[in-house]
């Protein structure tokens, strides 16, 4: 991560703002590029709010690039890789949750022929890894060993590191180090941690990080509020569960530390680099494209791992965590204890919300702190809401760690904030939607960190969207079956919080022969983070989509874009390459123009070359005019590089965000959506069946719809895990099973086909006016289905997940019978 | 003996190699014939990502040894390409129709609809489903995967139908 | 609550087995010259056999640590996390599957026949229709293709769709050893916690179901948290009807979930059905009583108390479902 990536501290300089880029009209230019490019053409552009010009490559659902080989199976994902004299890598971890480490005999394991090397802490020469301050006020800043030496606080907390000559062996080895605790209390749940007196994860208190929101007066408002609303609703650990564990391949080549792991940020090799002690130029890291992330691949995985082996036996080493290991002690998605206090005016209109949030950090800090800021953000969705208190507390434990998981802290309250909307609904007795109708957001509305929204609020058409898609009601299927229906709206940000001065590079070349170069640091994870680059160029400079070539997440040798996560990538290396591939137009085009004997204004490139638009008699060129090779070939002899490396800053409204009451520009933007679902209740076993599902998001523009649609359909998909099937059990910070049998995700014979709409408001951030969409999509889910339960048996389930047995609770406590018999 | 010789017949290709008769078929064709379109998902055949055919079967690689297999007709997804055909119709309807996000799962799930596919002239969707019940997919949310497997075979029934005219 | 959670993390990085076997297996190690390729003395001596005594010989041959394989559904993944590592595997897959067949009113699966097999035969459906029914939930397509029936038999798992069929249709199970063959009733062969009355060194070689009659009904009912997930717990029932006065003449009911082992219902409780056709209410009491007779536990996924009240339900329904196939069939002939 780059120097900019430090919370600003109220006082600082204002930086004034760039304005949003517009819409960018077809194929050609139809005025002059007087002016760089993200000033004149792209300025002041009126777009309408529910049209978005066509294009020729950008929102056509091509399959291209890396899906071609993902449907031949010739992609190489990390563990795809081998070199000689490869060394397979295996960690040893702790198997008590919260302990002192009294001795580690590695004598057995090192004895082991065929073991290449035992590593531990003491063979790591900076053992500690600490977090970027978030910038909340009070944050702990606590170091995690990158190899445990005199204390474990999570069972699976890495102590010892093996390389040997086959996994089986490296597997032995790892059996055969033997580690003595000496166990200590520890705590287990959060609310337990905040008490005074309970045990101390680390020795400087277990509120990792406290965040207020205040706007208005809440307390004032919720006490003359014609009604109040409460309700307090609670989260599971989940799991990323993606199909690829994580895993990768080290090796020294020119005495620089080579990694090729799976990993959403490259950046990270700045941290290889400070654990090895080594200068970072040489530490080089390379994301592959993975086999899906979902956040679990936003933290170091593997890395630390692979680059302390290859750097002491520097022979090239494996290591592919074992689902088990994966499911075990991978971070993963936080629980949440949300308590909410809704206050209205008899029609229905939100005077206040009063939120409390408690986030179980696990062990260590991780990205506990931000995800924690993102549900305090969003803790009041997608409407308007003048008075506000929000506390958000990240809360250590001795549980598994917890980080990044699609929707960080905004999936959460998700379920919060529509449970309560719905609570309002029932309360006042008004229609559930027409009580959201009554509160959506407006562009130019304040939201309750103090931001004016300055994009389209598409929610009111996302909501009525989906609700059509449910037809007609469906009849029970039986008489101890009823039927509901449910729905939710949300808001989720995309792009970094603003105040981490986020940018991103892109560097594209036009070659000899026409074709197109893309490098950029940007890793993908499945959603086509690549591929959209390359629609984008082809869009600006007319090349087909197989004659461009994207090289992605190499330290060495793409410009830097930052890593992929907090939707952030089509809006920074989106922008980074639509403003390069313009640049480059810009730069060619007179050369070109000279050629055609016709204003610049009027060059057009399309289809691998460059014409003149319209007829002129004083055009000499022919009217196919010139192929791009020709172009370059012209540039040459004119000393004008076809090459362009433009680094996009967005809007920098740093103007002193101040982290007490979280007040001004938090995030660039947001996407707004509805999720809506019919379920059928067996009120005898409690199972509750999805039949129907439609989610409808607004993504300004949709790059590529195909992709568009598909993350909805996986976001839904990954949702309803979570509603109702997902959860991570632990006891005394010991997993009840780290068996995939065991961790339901949906298969495709659980639920029904997830029916999608796109809206296109024509406004977002992004490039052509895109907004991000990648975490927008899953949050809805949990309160959907929560909302269709409720409506289905009268009961509202407030914990996930949804279990057939909650269910039968749930009803017993209406009945006042007990759960026996 | 510590290593024992097979001959494993993939994608019509025999392989006469030494394996560790405690050595997984999936271990034996992704590292040791490098075959990196047999993944490691899980180990406990759960998610279907190591899934090869057997004898035109969808077995778990994980579950298999290659002692096991020695002369049996073992396809992987690169087998479904015949000739100079860059896709299989199959593959096509996936890439036509955005069946695959990240790649892992598709090997095995396009080797599972295959082989239904050749058991049944015309599954329905619900049987599509079921099918591909054991192929986990984290991505896609399996939508576009059952319209893709649906495509191909309407695609089919109508070629037949042409051929039959 | 600690003391029921099996730890999870000594699964996942389980101690081995006996001191110094893990020094002792790398006493000898190999590099291949040509490959480059380093092996190790192999975890488990291998062998293929391709008859019954075969099987036994070897398993006697190589003694305690020695498993026999069959699908490898159940076994491998154990393996696999090495939580079983048996020093010898008996490759059952040598030995020829015989296709099911009906005689003297019984189905007869040999233990090498796939799930996917039982399926797929025609015989098996139309004269088990329970047995096919049930098989549906196993698993995934995989499980089928490879899972055997002697192998599902031998590993006897408290979830096992099969054993809950094998109980309500009067299974036999055939076993071979040392001492020859020997036949099982199915109500004696589960026996405990993934434990069956399969002595060591006897193999499982086939299974016999009675067939449907004409005047009985089936149904077979679980609750899975998701497709192809272990059963909370489900029900097998069988309903005959009398030829004459078109009353229960018998019932049967094989549960699983209920126990650390599958179950046959009460055959007291249900032996209150015989001799008349139940109301509804007399079905659901039959139900209360038959789960009352069951021992559900606590675990990680489901309380005992909430599989209580669900076995009591999947009994109610099954028992429903299968006297009125009866009824149907009883009134088509």
């Amino acid at each position: 991560m780059s120097d900019a990536d430090l919370a600003a501290m109220p006082g600082e300089q204002v930086v004034e703002s760039e304005a949003p880029p517009p819409s960018i009209p077809g194929p050609g230019l139809a005025e002059p590029p007087s002016q760089s490019p993200e000033t004149s053409e792209l300025q002041g552009r009126d777009t309408p709010a529910s049209a978005v010009a066509p294009m020729r490559v950008v929102g056509q659902p091509v399959a291209h690039h890396d899906f071609i080989e993902k449907v031949k199976g010739s992609i190489f994902y990390a563990a795809d890789w081998e070199l000689p004299g490869m060394l397979y890598g295996r960690v040893v971890r702790a198997t008590v949750s919260s302990a002192r480490i009294v001795s580690i005999d590695t004598e057995k394991a090192r004895a082991l022929r065929g073991v290449a090397t035992v590593l531990t802490g003491e063979d790591v020469p900076s053992n500690r890894l600490v977090e970027k301050p978030s910038g909340a006020p009070g944050e702990l800043l606590v170091a995690m060993p990158v190899l445990a030496t005199d204390r474990v606080r999570y069972a699976g907390e890495p102590i010892a590191l093996v390389a040997a000559e086959t996994q089986r062996l490296a597997d032995d080895a790892a059996e055969l180090v033997r580690v003595e605790y000496e166990e200590l209390p520890g705590v287990f749940d959060p609310e337990v941690a905040l008490l005074p007196g309970a045990p101390l994860v680390h020795d400087d208190g277990n509120v990792l990080a406290s965040w207020h929101i205040q706007r208005g007066d809440a307390q004032a408002a919720l006490a003359a509020a014609d009604v109040v609303v409460e309700g307090e609703y609670r989260t599971q650990h989940v799991e990323h569960a993606s199909l690829e564990t994580e895993s990768g391949v080290g090796w020294i080549e020119n005495d620089v530390v080579t990694l090729r792991v799976a990993t959403q940020i490259i950046e990270h090799a700045t941290d290889i680099a400070e654990m090895l002690k080594l200068p970072a130029n040489k530490v080089r890291l390379i994301a592959a494209y993975m086999g899906g992330s979902f956040g679990s691949k936003e933290g170091m995985t593997v890395e630390p791992y692979l680059a302390l082996l290859v750097w002491k036996t520097r022979r090239p080493v494996r290591m592919v965590w074992s689902r088990q290991e994966s499911i075990l002690a991978s971070t993963k998605g936080h629980p949440f204890i949300m308590r909410y206090r809704t206050g209205a005016t008899n029609d229905g209109r939100i005077v206040a919300q009063d939120v409390d949030l408690i986030g179980d950090a696990g062990a260590y800090p991780n990205k506990s702190a931000r995800v924690l800021f993102y549900g305090a953000a969003l803790s009041c969705g997608p409407y308007f809401t003048p008075n506000v208190s929000v506390r958000s507390r990240a809360v250590f434990t001795n549980n598994v760690p917890t980080s990044a998981f699609r929707g960080f802290g905004a999936r959460q309250v998700t379920l919060g904030y529509e449970s309560q909307m719905d609570r309002l609904a029932d309360a006042l007795a008004i229609d559930k939607a027409d009580v959201r109708r009554r509160n959506f957001l407006r562009k130019g509305d304040v939201i309750p960190t103090g931001e004016t929204l300055d994009t389209a609020v598409a929610v009111g058409e996302t909501l009525e969207r989906a609700l059509a898609r449910l037809g007609d009601p469906s009849v029970p299927s039986g008489p101890s079956k009823r039927v509901g229906r449910g729905f939710a709206c949300n808001m989720h940000p995309y792009g970094r919080t603003v105040w981490l001065q986020d940018c991103a590079s892109a560097w594209l070349s036009i070659q000899a022969d026409g074709t197109l170069l893309i490098r950029s640091g940007v890793s993908d994870v499945g959603g086509g983070q690549a591929a959209s680059l390359c629609q984008i160029a082809s869009e600006i400079l007319g090349v087909s989509l197989e004659r461009i070539s994207v090289y992605i997440g190499d330290t060495a040798l793409t410009p830097p874009a930052g890593g992929t996560f907090a939707t952030r990538q089509l809006l920074m290396s989106g922008n980074a390459v639509m403003r390069a591939a313009l640049q480059l137009r810009q730069l060619v085009a007179p050369v070109a123009a000279e050629a055609l004997g016709c204003p610049v204004a009027r060059t057009v490139f399309e289809d691998g070359r460059v014409k003149a638009a319209g007829k002129s008699a004083s055009t000499t060129a022919p009217e196919e005019g010139i192929s791009l090779g020709e172009l370059v070939r012209l540039c040459e002899a004119r000393s004008v590089d076809p090459t362009t490396l433009y680094v996009f800053h967005p809007d920098a409204k740093r103007r002193g965000f101040d982290t007490e009451p979280s007040q001004w520009v938090s995030f660039p933007d947001y996407t707004y959506g509805t999720h809506a679902a019919e379920v059928e209740v067996d009120l005898e076993t409690g199972e509750v069946a999805v039949l129907k599902y439609a989610s409808c998001h607004d993504v300004g523009r949709a790059i590529n719809p195909l992709r568009v649609e598909g993350q909805m359909q996986g976001g839904a998909m990954q949702g309803l895990g979570y509603a109702l099937m997902e959860e991570i059990i632990l006891d005394e910070g010991k997993i009840a099973s780290s068996l995939l049998a065991d961790y339901l995700v949906p298969t495709s014979d659980d639920m029904p086909d997830v029916m999608t709409d796109i809206v296109e408001s024509g406004e977002g951030k992004g490039p052509m006016n895109a907004r991000g969409i990648g975490e927008a999509v899953i949050g809805n889910a949990a309160p959907t289905i929560a909302n269709a339960v409720a409506d289905a048996i009268g009961f509202r389930p407030t914990q996930l997940p949804i279990t057939p047995e909650r269910v039968l609770a749930l009803l017993d406590a209406a009945d006042g019978t007990s759960a026996s018999g | 003996m510590s290593v024992q010789q097979v001959t494993l017949q993939v994608n019509g290709v025999a392989h006469e190699i030494l394996v560790a008769p405690d050595a997984l078929l999936l271990d034996v064709l992704h590292d040791q014939l490098g075959m990196g379109d047999v993944r490691y998902g899980c180990g406990e055949g759960v998610c279907g990502t190591c899934t090869v055919l057997l004898d035109g079967e969808a077995v778990s690689g994980c579950l298999v040894y290659a002692v096991q297999v020695d002369f049996r007709e073992i396809t992987t997804l690169t087998g479904l390409l015949r000739g100079n055909e860059s896709l299989h119709p199959l593959q096509e309807a996936f890439l036509r129709l955005g069946a695959t996000q990240c790649g892992f799962c598709t090997p095995g799930v396009i080797l599972t609809a295959y082989s239904l596919a050749q058991r049944m002239p015309r599954p329905t969707r619900e049987e599509i489903r079921y099918e591909l019940g054991g192929s986990l997919c984290r991505c896609t949310g399996y939508t576009k995967i059952v319209e893709a497997v649906e495509s191909y075979l309407d695609d089919r029934a109508f070629a037949s139908e042409e051929t039959r005219r | 609550m600690t003391a029921m959670f099996e730890s999870a993390v000594d699964k996942a990085m389980p101690m081995p087995s006996a001191p110094g076997a893990l020094e002792d297996a790398h006493a000898r190690m190999v590099l291949d010259d040509w490959e480059r390729r380093w092996y190790g003395e192999p975890r488990f001596k291998y062998e293929l056999v391709r008859s019954y005594e075969e099987a036994v010989f070897a398993l006697r041959e190589h003694g305690e640590g020695a498993k026999a394989l069959a699908g490898g559904q159940s076994l491998v993944p154990l393996m696999n996390l090495r939580v079983l590592r048996p020093s010898a595997l008996i490759d059952l897959n040598g030995i020829a599957a015989i296709a099911p067949q009906v005689e003297g009113g019984r189905l007869s699966l040999s233990a090498m026949t796939r799930y996917s097999q039982v399926l797929l035969s025609e015989l098996a459906r139309c004269r088990t229709p329970l047995l096919t029914t049930a098989i549906a939930y196993v698993g995934n397509v995989r499980v089928r293709n490879r899972g055997t029936i002697g192998g599902a038999l031998a590993h006897g798992q408290a979830t096992s769709e099969l054993a809950a069929v094998v109980l309500a249709l009067g299974g036999e199970i055939l076993a071979y050893g040392p001492t020859g063959t020997r036949l099982i009733h199915a109500e004696e062969f589960f026996v405990g916690h993934l434990k069956t009355d399969l002595r060591p060194e006897e193999v499982v070689t086939g299974l016999r179901l009675e067939v449907a009659q004409s005047r009985q009904g089936w149904s077979f009912r679980e609750l899975a948290r998701r497709s192809g997930a272990e059963a909370i717990a489900g029900v097998a029932a069988n309903v005959t009807l009398s030829p004459e006065r078109d009353v229960i003449s018998g019932v049967r009911l094989g549960l699983i979930g209920v126990d650390d082992r599958p179950v046959a219902g009460d055959r007291t409780v249900l032996s209150s059905l015989l001799g008349r056709i139940p109301t509804p209410a007399e079905i659901d009491e039959v139900a209360a009583e038959v789960t009352a007779r069951t021992a559900p536990v606590t675990d990680w996924q489901s309380s005992a108390s909430y599989r209580r009240r669900l076995v009591r339900v999947l009994t109610r329904r099954a028992l429903t479902e299968a006297l009125q196939r009866a009824e149907e069939r009883a009134s088509a002939e």
